[in-house]
């Protein structure tokens, strides 16, 4: 046998038996012993890469919205209590915009006093954040008006559970870049019914994290 | 001590976890996806070669778990199906992308991409251990049809008639894209360690 037969049996025959010949032969050629050996070491390396890798946090927090939106998870979070047990959790469903018309008319009362109103605007001024005036607003494509939103989550959750802020920035962050997508999508396709749907999705997780954030950081 | 031990330590089982996701537990689903986020991940990015599309299918096989997690009876072990269903993701995301189809023997059979066979050439051998970052590059720089197989079999240590199943080929083309996909990674580990010689 020689180098071009043996290795022409390889690709059937490298994990399985051999014969007398093929045995004979690798004993007797350094070259094709070398190569049996570089890729049995091949093989053997091969299982490091099995977990090699870690994927960003990003790829969690996707998760958990999604099995939230989907009713899937059921419960919150059994792990360190941040947030006392309630009787009933809070729905995302109608959270949003129940939040979003208690806003609508606290700003109609606002606007109504005028400015005249110096007490009103010192109150709000000397208080937290409230779940009033952070609630998402509904989808329109605003940077401007999402990055106010998102600061004043952040400054109720810091003012309540600072640990927890960094998870929701990089929770806003990431949504806030889904949202971006998504609207430039559906401006450069505007007849497509399924980019529209993309959009309310991407502001829905958004709701979702706002929702999250909000039932975890309440005292 | 592995992930699953420490865990048991502690406090829950991957089997008392699997029974409270079932019941929409959000810190058993976090549990499980913890245990099993890296083994996945890799496969996934192996696979591909690309950290966002890994990412995302990284997703994808979780949520298809996580919602099928109720039918899952506990006849074959939880990281045996994970795994298999993180294949098929892939899989499945790699056929939509090599779209029109195309049959998996004419595209692995690319003479450009096979390795060049170098009988009675001077050979120096791979001695030692091969450095993990330089296998890890040397496969994400294999043709996607050897690297599929590669990772299928000498990764994640599947069988050539699961993969043919799995793949959508016979055994025998299973076999030789194999062989062929480690004679590359071969010529490729050798070019880098002489890369890596020649350097001062």
């Amino acid at each position: 046998m020689n180098c071009a037969e043996f290795q022409e049996f390889l690709p059937e025959g490298f994990e399985g038996g051999q014969t007398v010949e093929q045995e004979s032969h690798l004993r007797s050629c350094p070259m094709c012993s070398g190569l049996v050996a570089d890729l049995e070491l091949i093989t053997r390396e091969a299982r490091q890469l099995q977990e090699t890798a870690e994927p960003s946090p990003r790829v969690w927090n996707y998760i958990e919205i999604t099995l939230r939106q989907e009713g899937i998870i059921r419960e919150p979070h059994l792990g360190p209590a941040l947030v006392p047990a309630r009787p009933q959790r809070w729905h995302m469903a109608w959270l949003a915009p129940v939040a979003a018309l208690v806003l609508v008319a606290f700003g109609i009362v606002v606007y109504q006093r005028g400015s005249s109103d110096s007490r009103l605007a010192a109150h709000l001024d000397t208080t937290a954040p409230s779940l009033v005036a952070i609630a998402p607003t509904s989808p329109k494509p605003s940077n401007l008006n999402n990055k106010n939103e998102d600061d004043q989550l952040l400054a109720a959750v810091a003012s309540r559970s600072p640990a927890m802020q960094a998870q929701y920035a990089s929770n806003l962050q990431n949504v806030n870049a889904y949202i971006k997508d998504a609207e430039e999508s559906a401006q450069a396709n505007p007849n497509d019914e399924e980019a529209q749907q993309i959009v309310m999705d991407a502001y829905e997780q958004r709701a979702t994290v706002y929702e999250m954030a909000l039932d975890r950081s309440l005292p | 001590m592995t992930d699953a031990r420490k865990l048991q330590g502690d406090k829950l089982s991957e089997a008392e976890a699997i029974e409270r996701a079932k019941q929409g537990d959000a810190e058993a689903f976090q549990l499980l996806y913890g245990l099993h986020k890296r083994r996945v991940y890799s496969l996934c990015l192996r696979m591909t070669a690309n950290t966002a599309e890994a990412e995302d299918l990284t997703q994808e096989a979780f949520l298809q778990l996580f919602r099928k997690i109720a039918t899952f009876r506990g006849e074959s072990a939880f990281s045996t199906w994970l795994h298999r269903m993180a294949v098929n993701v892939v899989l499945m995301q790699l056929r939509k992308k090599s779209l029109p189809v195309v049959p998996l023997e004419e595209t692995l059979e690319n003479e450009e991409e096979a390795p060049k066979k170098e009988l009675g050439a001077q050979d120096p051998v791979l001695s030692g251990s091969i450095d993990r970052l330089r296998l890890q590059n040397a496969v994400d720089a294999l043709p996607p049809g050897y690297r599929r197989i590669f990772v299928l079999h000498d990764v994640e240590g599947y069988e050539h008639n699961e993969i043919a199943a799995m793949v959508g080929c016979s055994i025998g083309n299973s076999k030789s894209q194999l062989h062929k996909a480690r004679m590359k990674l071969r010529e490729s580990l050798k070019t880098s360690r002489a890369e890596k010689a020649a350097k001062p």
